[in-house]
């Protein structure tokens, strides 16, 4: 418990570190939002007028004061309001969140079933020829820059093929209900789904294939198979079973990072999700959403590096304190 | 190990599509139709419209648009652009002018505008019959409400449109009259035919527009479209005005659906997902779009600009030897053949287009790098270490040229320019910024007042700059008030004194004589240098709809290209 206490600690800091610099970023960043506030008309606006629009929003309060009103936005929850369209940007992530957590959820499960598999088979034969194919096309697949990957399934599927939509979460005023409207926005996720399973897999491949093979070198396994264990229920009675904790931490902290990654797929695949609102707010420095945005991001990367800590220990025995 | 990881799987995938439908579910009922006009319309799938003419019952025309990034609810003060928001909010609202097909401003909500000899004042009348979507008639008093509405209530276009407004009057026979504090010639261009109308039913109940939140209940226009759904950063629906006064639209349906970017755009309607782009395709596009059925192209005259600017009230862009040999070194026949593939008006020096009918034909580009290196030797800039870069006040003439990543043509520009710069002993390496980090260093802050922070910047205005001949004077003039966009710092005596008589000019010969004037002193002066005005060219599906109707400098985004052809301007 008392492990768990520092790391408590450790978790408090790096959180007050960063969202402190989540205040920081969009100020210091170059660029003005007030194009975003009084419209691409700004520059007929009077200086008297320009300063009304900063003074409504609370941009001309000294930074400290923002700085502390910020702080407390953070503690009670309250994620203010957007400069571009004035709603409340909980109300905005909120509607967000889910597309986001969709396609982000289904391919990192998608590409763990698929990254797990074909990594112990990868481990299994190690040195042998599947093995090096696979290694070579995993290194090979995860050099592919997303956005062109995007672009290229776009080109094929949606352009050429014609077999699914190139963009959006739903067909746009189409008054679909019910179990078209599943499969509207089934068919609409799979191409941003598959785009960000492909570039996944090659991490929990290689996490898994690592990890097995340091199991495969293990005592337990030669004593399994001398007591006559079959070829399957040594691979996954025994190796993928002790190898898999690694993999999970990965994956914990894989999913943390893919909503940072879901800008790029929602900017290609014009889709509404959380990617997207940050996006749309950096092009215009919509800073209140810049912040909010972050600070999801933030606890997200941290929650999930806490979930990875607690989980360690319960799949690895070995993990766990005397 | 597969069979006791299906189930958790689907069971998690098939939550999160649980979670996502009720999601979108709730936001359609949200932001339910402002007028109770949807209510009537909404069709479930399968369910045909009721023809909106009674002479054929034809199929319903839908058109699907593409416009990149999102514009708010689109009311006179949420909306975002000035291109298209403005074109998508004036959907739904009217001027008491209208562009017609050669931009000239024709009457529109009024049936007649005159105005007295020195353009002092405007009196108008209003046309019979126009209702808002509510069904409630359009009054002049609607009109007057508007005008004061803008006044009291800052906007920065309309309230900026509205200056030297000194009062607005319904007189004894029901007219509109405005009174204004200075002759104002372009009056019906820049006010007449851009404010949208308001309905002061809905609005007088708003009264501080600044810090309202809006959906779209307040969208109450008397226009052929009626914004009823809206998807934040994913569509706008739009249904027509059975009502309009002009008469039914051509088309039942607008949809507009937002892309984070135009390659996602491109490739919808080449996949037939969307019917129309509401944003100029580039100009390697538009040979490989027409060529593929039933896509077409619309093309023609536009006025937005692509530029350099540099600042001028700083050594050694001061000095106008140099501005005049950046202006001379330039071939900007050869960016309209290398960057526009031929697209584009080749820019005049004098800043009016060609094709505008205050252009002065005796101005005219020159391209000669000699002279312009002559111009260099003889002002004394000297390459005095031989590196090919001259040199200024003992420093070498080695500058950094800004340019908006999110443009590529404009950074094709910049590259073509910083080579024929350096034909001249101009040495020009070109940034690539991010749009906000760019404007902060040419426009800091929108304001001219806090001066800039650049050499040399690729730049260009948007097409309302060039469309009103007479804000040439905001470009150019030194004082801050006038010359609120001169964003070079250039001052010059001359300049100053015809552009600021250009203002006030009443009669339009003396005015075009002024214009001329103004058009060879800044030939002469080089307070920046114009490169081209790209073409207009619009990609649409003609199977779906082709009635597309393009205005002179303004394109195709606009209310008359989805009127029947009967009831434009």
């Amino acid at each position: 418990m008392r492990r768990l206490g520092q790391r408590l600690n450790q978790y408090l800091v790096v959180f007050v570190v960063a969202v402190s610099l989540n205040f920081m970023l969009p100020r210091l960043m170059p660029g003005n939002p007030l194009a975003l506030l009084a419209g691409v008309d700004v520059g007929l606006m009077t200086p008297e007028q320009r300063a009304e629009v900063i003074e409504q929003v609370g941009l001309n309060a000294p930074l400290f004061d923002q700085f502390v009103d910020y702080w407390k936005a953070v503690l009670t929850g309250d994620l203010g309001f957007s400069f571009r369209s004035g709603r409340p940007i909980s109300e905005m992530i909120g509607e967000r969140l889910p597309w986001t957590l969709l396609i982000t959820g289904a391919s990192l499960l998608l590409s763990a079933v698929i990254g797990i598999v074909v990594g112990s088979f990868s481990a299994w034969k190690r040195g042998k020829k599947s093995d090096l194919t696979l290694l070579t096309g995993m290194i090979s697949l995860q050099s592919l820059p997303s956005f062109w990957l995007g672009m290229l399934l776009i080109s094929v599927f949606a352009v050429q093929l014609g077999w699914l939509p190139s963009f959006g979460a739903v067909t746009p005023a189409s008054d679909l209900t019910g179990w078209a409207n599943v499969r509207d926005i089934a068919e609409h996720a799979v191409l941003p789904i598959v785009t960000l399973t492909v570039l996944s897999i090659p991490g929990v491949y290689m996490t898994m294939r690592y990890s097995m093979l340091e199991v495969l070198g293990d005592d337990f396994i030669r004593t399994a198979r001398a007591k006559g264990a079959s070829e399957t229920r040594v691979l996954f009675g025994h190796v993928a079973r002790n190898a898999i904790a690694p993999v999970v931490t990965f994956l914990a902290i894989r999913f943390a990072f893919a909503f940072g990654g879901s800008v790029i797929i929602e900017t290609v695949f014009s889709y509404p999700g959380l990617g997207r609102l940050v996006f749309e707010s950096v092009s215009g420095r919509d800073y209140p959403v810049m912040q909010a945005a972050f600070l999801v991001f933030t606890v997200a990367v941290l929650l999930a590096n806490l979930l990875a800590d607690l989980l360690y220990p319960l799949l690895d025995p070995r993990m766990r304190e005397a | 190990m597969t069979k006791r990881w299906t189930l958790p799987i689907l069971l998690v995938v098939i939550a999160m599509i649980a979670t996502a439908c009720g999601d979108s579910d709730e936001s359609t009922t949200t932001t339910a139709a402002p007028s109770g006009t949807a209510t009537t319309v909404s069709l479930a799938p399968g369910e045909t419209q009721p023809p909106a003419t009674t002479a054929a019952p034809a199929e319903p025309i839908t058109v699907r648009a593409a416009i990149t990034g999102g514009e708010d609810t689109i009311n006179p003060y949420t909306y975002i652009s000035g291109f298209p928001g403005w074109n998508l909010l004036m959907m739904q609202y009217d001027s008491l002018m209208q562009l017609d097909a050669d931009g000239i401003p024709q009457p529109w909500l009024a049936d007649s505008v005159t105005a007295n000899e020195d353009l002092t004042q405007y009196t108008m009348t209003i046309v019979d019959g126009a209702t808002w979507h509510d069904g409630m008639p359009l009054t002049v008093n609607d009109v007057k409400f508007t005008f004061d509405y803008f006044i009291e209530n800052a906007t920065g276009r309309f309230s900026r449109d509205l200056r030297g407004v000194e009062s607005v009057e319904v007189s004894a026979d029901g007219a509109l009259v405005v009174d204004l504090a200075a002759p104002n010639p372009a009056f019906d261009l820049v006010a007449l035919a851009d404010i949208p109308i308001l309905p002061q039913h809905v609005w007088e109940g708003i009264a501080t527009p600044g810090e309202q939140t809006f959906d779209i209940s307040t969208n109450v226009g008397s226009g052929p479209f009626m914004l009823t759904d809206f998807q934040e950063d994913q569509s706008y629906r739009f249904k027509a005005n059975p009502d309009y006064f002009r008469g039914t639209p051509a088309i039942d349906e607008l949809v507009v659906i937002v892309f984070a970017d135009d390659s996602g755009a491109l490739a919808a309607i080449r996949s037939g997902e969307v019917d129309v782009i509401f944003e100029r395709v580039s100009p390697e596009q538009i040979e490989l779009l027409d060529a593929q059925d039933p896509l077409d192209i619309s093309q023609g005259p536009e006025f937005t600009t692509q530029m350099i600017n540099f600042d001028a009230s700083k050594a050694p862009f001061d000095d106008l030897a140099v501005r005049q040999a950046i202006e001379l070194a330039v071939d900007k026949q050869d960016i309209v053949d290398t960057v526009f593939l031929g697209a584009a008006t080749v820019g005049s020096p004098g800043w009016v287009h060609p094709d505008k009918p205050a252009y002065n034909p005796e101005v005219v580009p020159v391209f000669d790098p000699a002279a312009a290196n002559a111009l260099l030797d003889d002002a004394g800039y000297a390459d005095s270490d031989g590196d090919g870069i001259r040199e200024f006040d003992g420093q070498p003439m080695q500058f950094e040229m800004l340019t908006n990543s999110s443009d590529s043509l404009r950074l094709r520009i910049a590259e073509l320019v910083s080579e024929m710069l350096a034909d001249v002993g101009i040495g020009v390496t070109v940034a690539s910024v991010e749009t906000a980090t760019w404007e902060e260093a040419v426009w800091p802050g929108f304001d001219i007042s806090n001066g800039r922070n650049y050499d040399i910047a690729a730049w260009g205005w948007s097409a309302p700059v060039q469309a009103n001949t007479i804000r040439i004077a905001e470009l150019v003039n030194g004082d801050p008030g006038v010359g609120f966009l001169n964003l070079t710092g250039f001052a010059n005596d001359d300049v100053d004194r015809v552009s600021a008589a250009l203002l006030t000019e009443a009669d339009p010969a003396a005015s075009q004589a002024l214009i001329d004037e103004l058009q060879v002193l800044i030939a002469e002066n080089v307070p920046f240098v114009l490169l081209a005005y790209p073409d207009g060219a619009y990609v649409y599906n003609s199977d779906v709809y082709a009635d597309w109707e393009f205005i002179a400098g303004q394109g195709i985004v606009s209310k008359v290209s989805l009127l029947a052809p009967g009831d434009r301007p």
